[in-house]
């Protein structure tokens, strides 16, 4: 098979043809399957010489499988990829790489305990010329005013200047086409308004052709020149950013409303949807936040003055596009995340933060975002997982008693109908639908006052997931007061009686279910007042 | 091979092939170094069928002999627990054969100059032992839990430190040397205790005979054992080794917990030191320790981590530890007899530092 000679096509290409001649890229009825789960379903992706081209959506609405696909890491089911009008497979990374397509990774590929220049000959053959790639990196940095040390060790770096490395990475190829997955994301604002700086700096002096991925709206009106808007796999609009304006792409990216009517009479919280007003106004509060800040270890902020509350019998939805402090929230309520300031209060009375233990003491029960990594053993019996947080129930002041060990795993394996051979199969045979059911279990059976449920349906299938919808519902009406983390829109205006909305790790707006105003909601989760 | 591919695919056939390769790789190892030791000692000008020979009769052939072994085990099985107990907390303490030779000139210490009945000073001597063990690895647990010095690296170093130390003391005469007698020059070792101060012994040499310090090996061992499998504080134990965040989330002290563990297997390690000491010794000098630390380690890596496992492992090293010092009486050099006991305990250790290193492995090649 010939490849064509990489580089050149798209470049010159470019060059020579006045915009909307000649798509410097385009994806034809693209379809991907995995499973019974379309993720792009008949795309098409059109892209000009030149221009910074957004790809707008919000989480699985199929963005990073259709870049995948441009990259060579996903190969399509059906449909054609053109590059300067001429036809390519792209069946590998290296394919990509060699027709000039760079991408850079929301998660950095990054070696931190090798220097800079190291990472950015990381990957190439033949000898190492230690002068030459320092001069490179400089010449890239200085070209594009993306100023890093060439000697530094990436572990030193701060999360903009890793950046910086990973676009020099790129930049030093010449790629006729960039992409860049949600590269804000890690960044503070001026950090980002200089991003954007150096991408128009780009595609001014070299022609280069850049996607750049991002669910924030202001980045997409202040950034590029048209954009795509995706949703449920598929391309729902095209825009030129000059003539959109920030409601217009809320009100497309997230969509009519939802079919929320008929999946909630489905799992019976019809009646919830109906009395969401009263119930959120009456009972206690249970939980409230005022003001916690927290930082990360590399000085990144989590939590930037959060506040909220949570009543006795009330689902709050924290909606939000993932990343904006919502695991940080979860971690803070799961004790694992201490605080700069603000304070956490249980029942009335405040609960210290980051001390082992102590949430779950004060009666909050977390269903974890990754249940692997705090939310249970794999490698104990499914009975020891029943128990890993109230172990005193079922032992005297020395011994486990495995007698009430197993009784207390029987009746609720039965109550909570997990599917299990025995209780004491290890956790990690179990289906990802039933060891969410077992931390559920566990987590209900210490009588919470609060339940926190981050992610709860996550990766789960459709019986699990009504399964858990109901089983949270059902803990609200018992009254326990419900904090939804989610980032399935859905989901939450499923459950919730209230919606808050979280963005930069602080609560930037907030509604009842009833006055829920799709294009409001859709603004603020891209990060404008509304 | 596909079993270096992990995968949801392979997850049920990967127990059958485990299965059967276990006792392979066991019988491959010991195949291995069986050939190689019979090479070597050839080679010396000694017949292979001899040393075998020489290495059972020392061991395991007659009263005297089975009780040599029993004694050999019995310090390895005790150090062994210890280093159960920190690996069941994912804590790696490497640092036994220190902790070990702390723990024993602090017992001769005690044995030697504190004043009291002998059972009492024995005892105190055994308790005082085990103290000074775990002391030698708090001060990685503190370093560790303070300041995240890894664990491995501090209680490895501080092996040397301890050896020096008691070196140090050895050849102080105000300090742990043995008292001057007239004309003799004095050597690098303490006096011996007094008799009231040693572990009985039951039996006599040439006999059927042996030290009384197996029973507090058996005793550790079972206790540690039922702790482990049954009380809550084995449960919490393997919660923070299994996964650290959800047993925070759960209310365990890493810090209390884990470096109690650390404290404890620190203790076991001075135990066994103290119980060398009083049950057969009677003096501590530079090389006290003989390797007793890092072996007992090892029969933790090949017991894999269970306690009641280990009471077989630490015999068969007994076993070759009695063996091959008959073995050297019988005109084999010293250094081959070591070769040889080493190749046997590398076949020994192999199969289970490898599914050790593949286990670790096995999540970076997942990520």
């Amino acid at each position: 098979m010939s490849m064509p000679p990489s580089t050149e096509h798209a470049r010159s290409a470019g060059t020579a043809a006045p915009a909307a001649a000649v798509p410097s890229v385009e994806l034809r009825r693209i379809t991907k399957r995995f499973g019974s789960v379309v993720a792009c379903d008949d795309v098409s992706l059109s892209v000009r010489p030149g221009e910074i081209h957004g790809l707008l959506g919000q989480n699985g609405a199929g963005k990073s499988t259709l870049m995948k696909i441009l990259t060579g890491l996903v190969v399509p089911d059906s449909g054609e990829i053109m590059m300067a009008g001429r036809h390519v497979e792209v069946n590998d990374p290296q394919t990509a790489t060699a027709l000039g397509i760079a991408m850079v990774h929301q998660h950095f590929s990054l070696v931190g305990r090798m220097r800079v220049w190291e990472n950015a000959v990381l990957g190439e053959l033949g000898r190492v010329d230690r002068d030459h790639a320092r001069r490179v990196v400089n010449e890239v940095g200085e070209r594009y005013g993306l100023a890093v040390n060439p000697d530094a060790y990436v572990d030193d770096l701060s999360t903009g200047e890793r950046q910086r490395v990973e676009l020099i990475k790129c930049l030093r190829r010449r790629p006729g086409l960039l992409i860049l997955d949600e590269p804000t994301s890690v960044l503070t604002l001026a950090e980002s308004r200089e991003l954007f700086s150096v991408l128009r700096r780009v595609t001014t002096d070299e022609n280069t052709t850049v996607i750049l991925i991002s669910h924030k709206l202001d980045e997409i009106l202040h950034a590029t020149d048209r954009v795509t808007i995706m949703r449920g796999g598929a391309v729902v609009a095209r825009r030129d950013t000059a003539g959109t304006d920030a409601r217009d792409l809320a009100r497309a990216m997230v969509g009519r409303e939802p079919a929320t009517w008929t999946a909630a009479s489905a799992v019976g919280s019809m009646d919830a949807l109906v009395q969401g007003g009263r119930a959120a106004t009456e009972g206690d509060v249970r939980l409230r936040l005022t003001d916690v800040r927290a930082t990360a270890r590399d000085g990144r902020p989590l939590l930037s003055g959060l506040s909220l509350h949570v009543r006795a019998g009330e689902i709050l939805g924290i909606a939000g596009v993932e990343g904006n402090g919502q695991a940080a929230l979860g971690d803070l309520l799961s004790s694992l995340l201490d605080l700069d300031g603000g304070t956490v209060e249980v029942g009335g009375s405040a609960v210290p933060t980051g001390e082992p233990g102590a949430m779950h003491r004060a009666g909050v029960g977390v269903v974890p975002e990754d249940r692997h990594a705090s939310g249970c053993v794999l490698d104990m019996s499914v009975a020891e997982n029943l128990v890993l947080t109230d172990l005193d129930q079922v032992s005297g002041s020395v011994l486990v008693s495995p007698r009430k060990l197993r009784e207390r795993a029987a009746r609720l394996i039965e109550e909570f109908d997990i599917a299990v051979p025995s209780p004491d199969t290890p956790m990690r045979l179990l289906s990802g639908g039933n060891q969410q059911k077992v931390v559920l279990a566990r987590e209900l059976a210490a009588r919470p006052t609060v339940l926190v449920a981050a992610q709860p349906t996550r990766g789960l299938d459709v019986g699990a997931t009504e399964y858990m919808t109901e089983r949270i519902h059902q803990a609200a009406r018992d009254g326990i007061a419900v904090l939804l983390i989610s980032t399935e829109l859905e989901e939450i205006l499923t459950l919730a009686h209230r919606v808050a909305v979280i963005h930069r790790g602080a609560i930037v707006g907030e509604m009842t279910r009833a006055d829920v105003d799709l294009e409001r909601l859709g603004l603020m989760m891209g990060g404008r007042a509304a | 091979m596909t079993l270096t591919r992990p995968g949801a695919r392979h997850a049920d056939r990967a127990p059958v092939r485990s299965r059967l390769r276990t006792p392979l790789l066991y019988a491959v190892s010991f195949a291995v170094a069986l050939a190689l030791a019979a090479a070597l000692v050839t080679v010396g000008g000694h017949s292979m069928a001899d040393a075998l020979l020489a290495l059972y009769q020392g061991s395991l052939d007659g009263g005297a002999s089975i009780g040599q072994t029993i004694d050999e085990t019995t310090p390895l099985l005790i150090v062994a627990i210890g280093a159960i107990v920190s690996a069941r907390a994912g804590i790696f303490n490497i640092g036994q054969e220190g902790q070990l030779i702390v723990g024993a000139a602090a017992g001769a210490a005690i044995g030697l100059f504190v004043p009291g009945p002998g059972w009492l000073v024995g005892a105190l001597a055994l308790l005082g032992a085990a103290l000074a063990g775990a002391l030698w690895a708090g001060i990685p647990a503190v370093l560790y839990y303070w300041r995240g010095v890894d664990v491995v690296v501090a209680t490895l170093l501080m092996v040397f430190v301890a050896m020096q130390l008691v070196s140090f003391a050895v050849n102080r005469d105000y300090l742990l040397q043995e008292t001057a007698v007239e004309g003799q020059i004095l050597s690098p070792q303490s006096d011996l205790l007094p008799e009231g101060v040693r572990l009985p012994r039951l039996g006599e040499y040439p006999d059927f005979n042996l030290g009384t310090g197996f029973v507090i090996a058996l005793a550790v061992t079972g206790v540690v054992a039922y702790l482990l499998r049954h009380g809550k504080w084995g449960f919490r134990l393997r919660m923070l080794g299994l996964n650290p965040v959800a047993a925070r989330r759960a209310g365990v002290r890493a810090a209390a917990l884990g470096g109690g563990a650390l404290l404890l297997s620190g203790g076991a390690a001075g135990l066994a030191g103290g119980v060398m000491l009083t049950g057969g010794v009677y003096r501590i000098q530079a090389g006290f320790a003989d390797n007793v630390g890092w072996e007992g380690l090892l029969v933790a890596l090949v017991a894999r981590n269970h306690p009641l496992v280990a009471i077989p492992v630490a015999l068969f090293f007994g076993v070759l530890r009695a063996g091959g010092g008959f073995l050297a009486s019988t005109g084999v050099p010293r250094y081959l007899v070591s070769v040889v006991t080493a190749l046997l305990v590398l076949a020994a250790a192999f199969p289970a530092a490898y599914a050790e290193l593949r286990k670790r492995r096995r999540p970076a090649v997942e990520a």
